[in-house]
């Protein structure tokens, strides 16, 4: 086996990111389902519009955060499994030389998907152990006639093994696709990554050069920081709303999966920037830049993008809700026409610019304990 | 200026422990011209590494003037290569992601020097400016390496073969432009090399077996680089 077991504990991220996906999917889509199985027995009024709204509710929170989690499984995947092939070049290029097939080798990449299924399982399993008690709350009023939780197969199949399928699939084609090289140019290549250059010269300070270089060098990254600043800021402030909307719950949880898809995404992008940077960081430390113009000059380039991420995500939740309140929310009474939330936006600007600025320190400080020789030698 | 007594270094743990340095003492004048001599893994890049701060000493003092290394934390180290120091690598470690003119900027800016391109022309890479480290040969990666270094200006420079991938001219031309600065800029200089011939060139010889100093001995008259053998 090419891919161990022991690479998979590197994939902690995509643990957690399909754990939290299928946590709150598998959650309101239970809910949902045992919901309409009910809808014969409501009978007064009020009772119709709030099961009208707790369905659309349902279906809005899973496609919105499933959605987003989703979408940064593939990303997360896809970087993995990328990085995995870009550092055993050689040793894929030399199995390759041997004589195995590009399919072979590929089909030994589906063990990611086992990553995914333990996130999918714990997340589902989860799940139904807080259902009784999140049933309750979501009914507190009692405009609902009491019902339990049923557990539904069909559902189980869809969040748990479907995306476990579906993400050994993903790996096996993605990696299939990334070793269409010829075996030879796959051992022989030295560089780890392929050097993107400047379009034309300029004639910055050297601290600014570099920072330019490693945003070129690594446009995926910009790509990933900016959605995880976007999903933690839209998901932020609307947990604020979601508590006027909604239930505190689905405010809660909107709010944790914010932060926790945030954490996981800055801190993958951030390790995976410094990895890359080592030697760099290193040479710089010989010739005497302290440690915070490395970090400066390594992680400053993506900072304006986190900040264009947050104002996409603060314009995104406005539009978003805004069309909730018209559409989903639009027979209930009581549900003010939504404005936009200023102070939560703050409060959120604020964590996030406090999140973010922690994590550049402790990278600087990690970095003051590194010693130079110590990376040279790697 | 530098002062180095009875410095020790080892590497590994207990039972696979490898004595490198074995107590070594040194004097380096302001403005000396060293070279060091020695067998493969005598123990000449590490003993570079220790004058330079880049790695400390398990016994033994570094002084620079007043300033002791051992006594140093890693804030204090940059700080102090960041003024001093000066550092050509045995494997150049130039960074992939810039061209050769912000590669040797990096040391330029370090130093608020200007006038760095002039070194660039110089050590023969005029045209080679816009060229990433990964299109360049061994020996004009060498020299970038070069001219990062004494681009930064330093008080000394540390040399790690700094002419083992060059051809007998361009090594030369090379020796010659370092020797030219270090007298307009009165650096001082300490080089490891293979070739016994450029110690010809040093004040102070030093030759090194299994971490220790084996001979030492001064020029008189020091030959430039076009004066030595090859
Ligand atoms: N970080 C390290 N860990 C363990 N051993 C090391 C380390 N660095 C150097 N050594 C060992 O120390 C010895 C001396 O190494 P050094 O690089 O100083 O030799 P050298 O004289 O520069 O050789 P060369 O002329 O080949 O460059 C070698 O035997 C090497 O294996
Ligand atoms: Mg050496």
């Amino acid at each position: 086996m090419i891919v161990s077991f022991k690479d998979i504990f590197k994939m902690t991220g995509i643990l957690i990111v399909s754990f939290c996906a299928v946590f709150v999917c598998a959650l309101f889509l239970n809910f949902y389902l045992d919901v309409l199985g009910i809808e014969d027995m409501i009978t007064t009024e009020t009772g119709k519009i709030f099961y009208e709204a707790q369905c659309n509710t349902a279906k809005m929170v899973s496609a919105l955060s499933g959605g987003c989690l989703l979408l940064t499984t593939v990303v997360l995947l896809c970087f993995y499994v990328g990085h995995y092939i870009d550092t055993h070049k050689k040793q894929l290029g030399i199995l390759k030389a041997l004589g195995y097939s590009r399919i072979a080798i590929a089909k030994d990449f589906s063990v990611f998907g086992f990553v995914v299924l333990a996130g999918t399982g714990l997340g589902y399993f989860c799940a139904h152990l807080l259902m009784p008690y999140f049933y309750k709350v979501q009914n507190k009023e009692k405009y609902l006639p009491q019902f339990e939780v049923a557990y539904h197969p069909g559902l189980c199949m869809a969040l748990v093994v479907f995306p476990a399928v579906f993400f050994a699939l993903l790996a096996v084609g993605y990696s299939f696709h990334r070793l269409k090289l010829p075996a030879l140019s796959l051992i022989r290549e030295k560089t780890v990554q392929r050097v993107v250059k400047a379009k034309k010269e300029s004639d910055l300070p050297f601290l600014t050069e570099l920072k330019k270089g490693n945003v070129r060098q690594r446009k995926s990254l910009v790509f990933f920081i900016t959605f995880a600043v976007f999903c933690f800021s839209s998901m932020m402030q609307m947990s604020g709303s979601m508590d006027e909307l909604g239930s505190r719950m689905m405010g809660i949880m909107t709010m944790s999966i914010g932060v926790v898809l945030a954490c996981v995404t800055l801190f993958i992008a951030t390790t995976s920037v410094m990895k890359a940077n080592e030697k760099t960081i290193t040479m710089m430390r010989v010739f005497g830049y302290d440690a915070k113009d490395c970090t400066k000059a390594v992680l400053g380039g993506y900072r304006p993008w986190a900040y264009l991420g947050f104002a996409l995500g603060s314009v995104y939740q406005y539009v978003l809700l805004k069309f909730a309140v018209r559409v989903i929310f639009a027979d209930m009474e009581g549900i003010p026409d939504y404005q936009f939330d200023f102070p939560a936006m703050c409060i959120t600007l604020i964590v996030f610019v406090l999140l973010y600025e922690a994590v550049q320190f402790v990278y600087t400080r990690n970095m003051a304990k590194v010693s130079v020789k110590e990376i040279m030698l790697e | 200026m530098i002062k180095i007594e009875n410095v020790h270094k080892a590497y590994g743990a207990a039972d696979s422990r490898n004595e490198v340095l074995k107590g070594i003492s040194l004097d380096i004048e302001e403005g000396d011209f060293v070279v060091i001599l020695g067998t493969s893994g005598s123990g000449k890049s590490t003993l570079l590494n220790v004058i330079s701060g880049l790695e400390s000493a398990d016994k033994g003092k570094v002084c620079y003037d007043t300033k002791d290394l051992s006594v140093m934390n890693e804030d204090d180290l940059t700080k102090f290569r960041k003024e001093y120091i000066g550092y050509i690598f045995q494997q150049y470690f130039l960074l992939p992601n810039l061209s050769v003119d912000k590669n040797v900027k990096m040391g330029a800016d370090l130093a608020g020097n200007k006038n760095y391109r002039e070194i660039i022309k110089a050590i023969g890479l005029d045209g080679k400016e816009k060229k990433y480290p990964h299109e360049l040969s061994g020996g004009e990666q060498q020299r970038v390496s070069v001219a990062r270094a004494l681009a930064k200006k330093p008080k000394v420079l540390y040399l790690d073969e700094p002419t083992g991938a060059l051809d007998e001219e361009t090594g030369r031309l090379v020796l010659d432009y370092i020797c030219k600065l270090k007298r307009d800029l009165g650096f001082t200089m300490v080089m490891v090399t293979h070739n016994q011939n450029i110690a010809d060139m040093a004040n102070t010889v030093i030759s090194m077996n299994s971490g220790k100093i084996v001979k030492t001995w001064h020029n008189e008259r020091p030959k430039t680089a076009y004066e030595i053998a090859w």
